[in-house]
């Protein structure tokens, strides 16, 4: 490995690698965000997969006897978290116009009500009356939720990544990314959390 | 450096502080949440098994230090001003820790994974050992389970899904003239992920109960039942995974935005395309296998019933998210090797790859028809019957665009002037091994053919022949041929030959007769057979011994040549992809000044014909300027 070395010692000044040559408009962030998402929702695919296997192949009856799903609270729950999307892409428009406190402000709504949808998911858990290990039907209720309730987390953990920087005074109005790609995220996790609604509580 | 310094900053120091601690905070989690709840025992073992299975490799990455960086971005700290001051390696100490470059991040993991690679060789010959006659001869039926698993589950989730991943890591931003991989931390990250799958997988020997005894599948209800060292597997995949599916997803990222000047998908080194197609797969289908263990995990932590048919479970459903995962992984562990035999065998044979666009699209359609065929392991499981056509039907399809690449081949190398190196011996011993397993498979597509020889050594000679003879010789071509790119050195051409025959041969008398005692009813996965196999198994245990100590001359000569061999060119196969432009090893950033495409990659023998230009070439940069 000298010979790397040798090559670059006129560079004393220079750190990191030079700049890549961009072959694509799209951001390499972005669409790391978006190929990470694919195979979230291949992983989702693989519980809805057991779900499927479950409901409908073996066949019993949903929700089971002892399973009393609380479908209202839930509903409640699902308005909370898709009212984060909308706070979260204001919090982006702020900061792309620079109006930084509506990117703090939108920001910590945001973190708000994702914890509140936590919080009323892990009291649901608490008050719902049957355990994980009762049947089936309960097991991939709880891992279906559960596993989205794991993913509310990593998003609230970006998201409090993205408000301390914002109060730090990160972000202007060019360089956002920060904001954006944790966005790109939330919103994954509130449609996601649609359509674990729909499965689970509704249908 | 001051004792609290060095335990303070990212390192080794850090990490054996935390790994402990983190088997400590383990233990008082599980005993604490008991103690909430008023469970007995309150010390349970397998409890806290589970939780140090995945605290300790987690406090390890931390204590290392892949997560420095990310921690002081996050909390809106200042990052240290040289953000890639892993970058490079000044001595062998500086692969001990976390790197950042691209080339150091792919000698690590060659190097981990030819570690494994050895391992589960060793295994492989206890396992000949104990079948070179009928009776047991020195290790009873479930250590014998353990032993045939671990070895799977090694050479594939540590060795060749990584191995590719290793060498893609050192080649493919040399060939599509970027500085380094887009996202060059989470490139140690899950570098570093690896080496704790495979130190569980290895650590399951020492569980209570032996190691994993189900083999690399771990069908449930079988895995949900099995004693402790089953843990070991279920979670060290999840850290294979997460290891593969982020390495796969830089893989893309890269490909895609950080291509040169005038580098089109269509003027892209098949290497790149392969391990682009590769890793759409990776991304799409592992998470399926994470799904399938977590399910595992929950039946056997936490008492669910997603395998209790008595509580509404099915069994079923574990072998289709499983094989929705494992069959797309054949491919993974295979079209990388395609990918490298293109890049051989063209410039080995002075011609431009025949039908470039077809082996490009063949790539594509391997993807897609990837993910149509899972079932095909499944005829005998009890699965929907009308479910076995159409996938019998897809598997004999996916063989048209292999079938496309295998002639583009030969037809490469029809008339060409063949160089016969070591490399390009192991590139046509694959051809000529994974026809053969590609046949085997098509016979394994047709349902009446597959229920008689389910279950048996038919079914281990047809996955050593595309996994050793397909995958593991081309992953030995693109060692011997990138040997000089990576070390800067030349192995021994000599012992490479000997390598390559005594492998060849040996490889073919262990493997060969496993077809002819398959279609006699030899079963597999079992530690004793029926006498009337005694005479081919003597003859494969002592052909495995042989070709298992052929392996040694290799390791030899990568030893000795790294450490003394003679000083490579910078071009020493007079190729046109990029990194052969730039000297042996190449530059700290790879290239001094960003070469620009003009045309495609494999015009051998063609008057004139450049792949990239260098603009600017500097006098330093001499060796690496321009072509003739």
């Amino acid at each position: 490995m000298e010979a790397a070395t040798i090559a670059h010692e006129g560079h004393g000044h220079h750190h990191g690698p030079p700049e890549p040559n961009r072959s694509s408009r799209v951001e390499a962030q972005t669409l790391g965000m978006y190929l990470f998402i694919i195979s979230e929702i291949m992983l989702f695919g693989a519980f809805f997969t057991a779900y499927f296997f479950i409901r409908v192949v073996i066949g019993d009856e949903w929700p089971a006897e002892n399973m009393h799903l609380p479908v209202a609270v839930a509903g409640v729950n699902t308005a909370i978290l898709i009212s984060s999307s909308a706070t979260i892409h204001w919090a982006l428009e702020s900061a792309k116009s620079g109006n930084r406190n509506g990117l703090k402000v939108g920001l910590l709504m945001t973190t708000l009500l994702g914890a509140t949808f936590l919080a009323i998911q892990i009291n649901e858990y608490v008050n719902i009356g049957f355990p994980p290990a009762s049947n089936a039907q309960a097991s991939i209720f709880y891992s279906l939720t559960g596993l989205h309730g794991a993913h509310v987390f990593i998003g609230l953990t970006l998201l409090v990544f993205a408000t301390t920087r914002a109060f730090k005074g990160h972000f202007t109005e060019k360089e956002h990314r920060g904001v954006e790609i944790p966005g790109i995220y939330w919103h994954f996790v509130d449609v996601m959390w649609i359509v674990v609604y729909t499965t689970i509580y509704v249908i | 450096m001051t004792f609290a310094a060095k335990l303070k900053g990212p390192g080794w120091y850090r990490a054996l502080l935390s790994v402990p601690l983190s088997l400590a905070f383990s233990t008082a989690l599980v005993v604490g949440v008991r103690a909430l709840y008023g469970w007995d025992p309150l010390f349970d073992g397998e409890a806290i098994t589970t939780v140090a299975l995945i605290a300790m490799p987690l406090a390890f990455l931390v204590g290392i230090g892949c997560f420095d960086y990310w921690f002081y971005w996050a909390a809106g700290k200042p990052t240290r001003d040289e953000d890639h001051s892993g970058h490079g390696a000044k001595t062998w100490k500086d692969y001990f820790r976390v790197n950042t470059d691209h080339k150091v991040i792919g000698i690590q993991y060659i190097v981990t994974t030819f570690v494994f690679f050895t391992i589960g060789g060793l295994l492989a010959m206890l396992i000949r050992a104990e079948l070179a006659a009928p009776g047991t001869q020195f290790v009873d039926p479930n250590t014998y389970n353990g032993l045939f698993s671990v070895h799977a589950s090694l050479m594939i989730f540590l060795f060749i899904i990584p191995v590719f991943a290793g060498i893609a890591n050192y080649v493919i931003p040399l060939m599509i003239g970027a500085p380094d991989m887009a996202f060059p931390r989470l490139n140690a990250l899950s570098y570093w992920m690896l080496p704790m799958a495979g130190i569980m997988m290895v650590a399951s020997f020492f569980a209570p109960g032996g190691a994993f005894a189900t083999g690399w599948t771990a069908y449930a209800p079988l895995s949900t039942e099995v004693p402790l060292g089953q843990q070991f597997f279920t979670i060290g995949v999840q850290f294979a995974g997460a290891s593969s599916i982020a390495t796969a997803l830089n893989f893309l990222v890269t490909i895609i935005t950080m291509r040169a000047p005038g580098m089109t998908f269509f003027r892209m080194p098949l290497l790149v395309w392969a391990n682009f197609t590769t890793s759409l797969l990776v991304v799409i289908a592992t998470p399926f296998i994470a799904g399938s263990q977590f399910f595992v995990l929950f039946d056997r932590a936490l008492g669910m019933n997603f395998f209790n048919s008595a509580n509404g479970g099915d069994v079923i459903m574990y072998q289709h998210i499983f094989w929705f995962y494992s069959h797309p992984a054949v491919y993974i562990m295979m079209l990388p090797g395609f990918g490298i035999i293109s890049e051989v065998i063209s410039a080995n044979a002075r011609k431009p790859v025949f039908g470039y666009r077809m082996m490009a699209f063949s790539l594509c359609a391997i993807v897609v028809l990837g993910f149509t065929v899972w079932a095909h392991h499944m005829f005998v499981s009890g699965m929907s019957a009308w479910l076995r056509v159409p996938m019998m039907i897809t598997t004999m399809l996916i063989a048209i665009p292999t079938g496309i690449k295998i002639f583009s081949w030969l037809a490469t190398l029809w008339r060409g002037v063949i160089h016969l190196t070591t490399p390009m011996l192991f590139a046509l011993g694959f051809i000529t091994m994974f026809t053969l397993g590609g046949i085997s498979g098509v016979m394994l597509a047709v349902i009446p053919v597959d229920i008689h020889v389910s279950d048996t050594y038919f079914i281990v000679a047809h996955i050593h022949y595309v996994l050793f003879g397909g995958s593991v010789f081309t992953i030995f071509a693109g060692l011997y041929f990138w040997f000089p790119k990576m070390t800067g050195r030349m192995y021994d051409e000599r012992l490479g030959r000997m390598h390559f025959w005594l492998s060849f041969v040996f490889f073919n008398l262990t493997f060969g007769p496993m077809h002819l005692v398959g279609v006699d009813g030899m079963p597999r996965r079992v530690a004793d057979y029926a006498a009337e196999f005694a005479t081919w198994n003597a003859v494969i245990s002592v052909s495995a011994f042989i070709f298992g100590m052929s392996y040694l001359l290799f390791l030899y000569n990568m030893i000795t040549s790294w450490r003394n061999g003679p000083k490579a060119a910078a071009n020493p196969w007079r190729a046109h992809t990029l990194e052969w432009q730039v000297s042996s090893p190449p530059p700290l950033f790879n290239f001094d000044e960003i070469p620009t495409i003009v045309g495609g990659p494999y015009e051998y023998g063609v008057p004139g014909a450049v792949h990239g230009v260098f603009k600017k070439p500097e006098p330093v940069a001499a060796a690496s300027g321009g072509k003739e």
